[in-house]
């Protein structure tokens, strides 16, 4: 039986209602508390504007899971098209900090039917795309980009406080990002310092129907395991090795039970053909979480997944290359 | 009659020159270990909340970062809901700008917050300057004063339909939302409300929604002043006079004696005003470069400069009569032979506590039973151990004088600040 090694297993649950139980304290208190040192990371998505399934804000939600936990990833989730990317650069470098490395940022492409009535939550507005799939796909990477930029926008040790020349910050290590495309502009700087990852990882789930430039504007992709991860592997390549994002397989974890045996195949495959680890999506995570936890992880570690978590900053688990600051003059 | 009881809140010390970051016991203003320290301290104390400020860009002073002062600070609503994480009585109170968000979103995350805080949200409700702000977001436009006022009535009232959980709707000159949540009701009901506006229309705001008033009416005639304006308003939106707190932003200066308080009160100060910091905000009102002036001279024979635009970007407090202010200033500097520093301690001073504990104390409580205040939001000069000596000295003696609760009483921020338990629609003004 062969063992992938340094393969990194993750979860993938939603904020939003689940079912009728109102003790959300106790339901999430309890998971991040199950799951923390179990696995690698947690993806939360954001049920943004999902009629009555709408629920947690998920980048809230995190950063009320990270104090509560020490090793565990956390990606939250936010629906980028309806947000404001400054908001969210900001809410996420706080998650990277309350977390001290472990924030990642999941840029959550939501389906026709989800965008539109995304957008009847928030009203037309101007700045913000239009409901079609081609300006929402343009505007998601739009945003990707004002979040990463913002991240930049303070120098590392921009904070100097420097008696002799009463100065607190140095002005010359604040940049201004000065985004601007047809729909909107944020000129920056951040209002949050640089974050301790410098470039919390950004992650999408892709599709095939979708932009292949969004999954290159990512660091984390999550494809369907039963996908062609191989395929999706070379095409991402395209930038040069090393410098593509990693690719993370997604197996669905169905309600009513699993077999381990299958998912284990299906884990030794996506690793043979490239994925840097799976994500197991789980729909009904009050239900599932106990037997996932107490029996599928570890059936999964004593046959195919040998390692623990690995700890440490999160760009570091995905083998995410080291980033340098776009802003900072070259030393 | 029994005394009123006293409400404190605990303002993270922020972006402003009051934050003493030269100190060797200033801490970071990010790590989230300050943040700790601070909320773990002020929960000691059994304060009633804890209050962010917020800026939502780097200020600017003559087209250049302000570098004088603390700058950074995290996402708001993302590092209480950390706090709501490690804590379990204390309120947690963030300043959200109505003009750069939106209803819906900022709403679900305001329920978010208290739905994993157990009740204990609150949100003070700001209309925010103009275009610099406005440049950070994707709508960059900005509102002209009047219309921000009303956008911010709408906003309250569209952000309550969300927060009744199930169907929510709007349809107003400002807001046209339809949508459907999957909570119920919150733990609060809603999220308390404050509001810290100081015109006509800041006012009538707070009083016909807020259940807190943030203010900078801190002495005690003008706080006795602005405290009886502000309850006689409240009638005509059927509401009662307890209804409404009105809670002065104040800091705190604690001595072994009165003279040794005053003795380090003239040192934060110094701190606070340094050399450099001096000549910016006397660059606020005069509006030209003054560089070349010494901080330890007298003041510019030159006038103000009111032709050209504002060299100062990004703070809450402006002086909108620049020769006015400077005539004023000018005077003060006359009689009482201040320098250019000297006068800028002297101007810029909030309402400050300063003695013993037992003096801070007692004056405290004397402010409060006088209707000058049903307490206050205090914002220490140390970030994270300024409220450390406050909590250790001058809560006990609150609590003897049975001017502060012993230990929190409910179990949500509403209910600690003595408000009814679940909101109640507010009567339109007739
Ligand atoms: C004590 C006090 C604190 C304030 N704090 C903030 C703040 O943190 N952020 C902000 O954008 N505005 C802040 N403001 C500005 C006001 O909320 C309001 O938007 C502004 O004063 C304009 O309204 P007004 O003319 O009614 O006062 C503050 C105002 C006061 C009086």
């Amino acid at each position: 039986m062969t063992q992938t090694s340094n393969f990194l297993l993750g979860l993938g649950l939603h904020a939003g209602a689940h079912g009728d139980d109102p003790d959300w304290r106790g339901f999430w208190g309890g998971l991040v508390g199950r799951l923390d040192g179990v696995a690698e990371f947690l993806t939360l998505e954001d049920r943004f504007a999902d009629p009555g399934q709408d629920g947690l804000d998920a980048i809230l939600l995190a950063n009320w899971l990270a104090p509560r936990s020490r090793q565990i990833g956390i990606i939250a989730g936010a629906p980028l098209n309806f947000v404001e990317p400054f908001h969210v650069s900001t809410a996420i470098a706080t998650l990277d900090y309350v977390s001290e490395g472990r924030a990642g940022l999941l840029a959550q492409r939501l389906g026709w039917q989800r965008s539109a009535e995304a957008g009847r939550a928030i009203g037309a507005l101007n700045g913000f795309p239009a409901i079609e799939q081609p300006s929402l796909d343009s505007d998601a990477l739009a945003a990707i980009e004002v979040v990463r930029r913002l991240w930049d926008s303070w120098e590392d040790h921009a904070v100097i406080r420097d008696v002799a020349s009463q100065r607190y910050v140095d002005g010359e290590k604040l940049h201004y990002i000065d985004f601007q495309n047809a729909d909107f502009r944020v000129l920056g700087p951040s209002i949050t310092p640089r974050p301790p990852q410098g470039q919390p990882a950004v992650a999408v789930s892709w599709t095939a129907d979708a932009d292949l430039a969004l999954a290159r504007a990512a660091d984390v992709v999550f494809v369907p395991a039963a996908g062609d991860l191989a395929g999706m592997a070379a095409k991402l390549r395209g930038d040069g090795p090393g410098k593509e994002p990693k690719l993370i397989a997604d197996l669905h974890v169905g309600p009513d039970g699993w077999d381990a045996s299958d998912l284990a195949a299906a884990i030794r495959t996506s690793a043979a053909q490239g994925a840097r680890g799976v994500r197991l999506i789980l729909p009904d995570p009050h239900r599932q979480i106990a037997d996932v936890v107490d029996t599928l992880v570890p059936a999964l570690r004593a046959d195919v997944l040998a390692d623990p978590p690995l700890g440490g900053h999160l760009r570091s688990r995905f083998s995410l290359p080291a980033v340098r600051n776009r802003y900072a003059a070259a030393a | 009659m029994s005394k009123k009881q006293i409400i404190l809140g605990a303002q993270f010390p922020g972006v402003n020159n009051f934050t003493v970051w030269s100190d060797p016991a200033a801490g970071s203003q990010i790590e989230f270990s300050s943040f700790r320290h601070f909320a773990e301290s002020v929960e000691r104390g059994k304060f009633d909340f804890i209050f962010l400020a917020e800026g939502l860009r780097v200020r600017e002073q003559k087209g250049r970062f302000h570098e004088l002062d603390v700058v950074g600070r995290p996402n708001t609503l993302a590092i209480l809901t950390a706090l709501a994480s490690i804590t379990r009585h204390v309120g947690l109170i963030g300043t959200l700008t109505t003009t750069f968000n939106e209803p819906y979103p900022l709403a679900r995350q305001l329920a978010t917050l208290d739905i994993l805080s157990g009740g204990r949200a609150g949100w003070n409700v700001v209309t925010s300057p103009g275009a610099f702000t406005g440049a950070n977001f994707r709508r960059g436009d900005h509102l002209p004063f009047r219309e921000r006022y009303e956008r911010a009535r709408d906003f309250l009232e569209t952000a309550r339909s969300v927060w009744r959980g199930g169907d929510f709707y709007a349809s107003s000159p400002h807001f046209d939302i339809a949508g459907r949540t999957g909570w119920g009701p919150l733990p609060q009901g809603a999220p308390v409300i404050a509001q810290a506006g100081d015109s006509d229309d800041g006012r009538e705001l707070a009083a016909g929604h807020a259940d807190l008033i943030y203010s900078r009416h801190g002495t005690l005639e003008e706080g006795q002043t602005f405290h009886a304006d502000v309850k006689q308003r409240l009638a005509k939106y059927g509401r009662s006079r307890d209804a409404l707190k009105i809670l002065p932003g104040a800091n705190f200066v604690l001595g072994e004696t009165l003279e040794d308080a005053l003795e380090k009160q003239k040192a934060i100060r110094l701190q606070q005003v340094s050399p450099k910091n001096a000549i910016v905000f006397l660059e606020q009102v005069w509006n030209r470069d003054l560089t070349a002036y010494d901080p330890d001279g007298p003041l510019p024979d030159v006038d103000p400069d009111v032709a050209v635009e504002q060299l100062a970007q990004g703070r809450a407090a402006r002086y909108d009569n620049r020769l006015e202010t400077a005539r004023a200033w000018r005077e003060v500097a006359e009689r009482e032979k201040l320098s250019i520093r000297e006068l800028i301690i002297k101007v810029t001073a909030r309402k400050q506590f300063v003695g013993t504990p037992a003096q801070v104390a007692e004056e405290i409580d004397r402010y409060v039973q006088a209707d000058a205040a049903d307490g206050f939001v205090f914002a220490p000069h140390l970030t994270p151990g300024g409220f450390d000596e406050f909590v250790e000295k001058v809560i006990p003696i609150l609590q003897e004088r049975k001017v502060f609760r012993q230990d929190y009483a409910a179990s949500t921020l509403r209910g600690n600040l003595g408000l009814p338990e679940a909101w109640q629609p507010v009567a339109k003004a007739v």
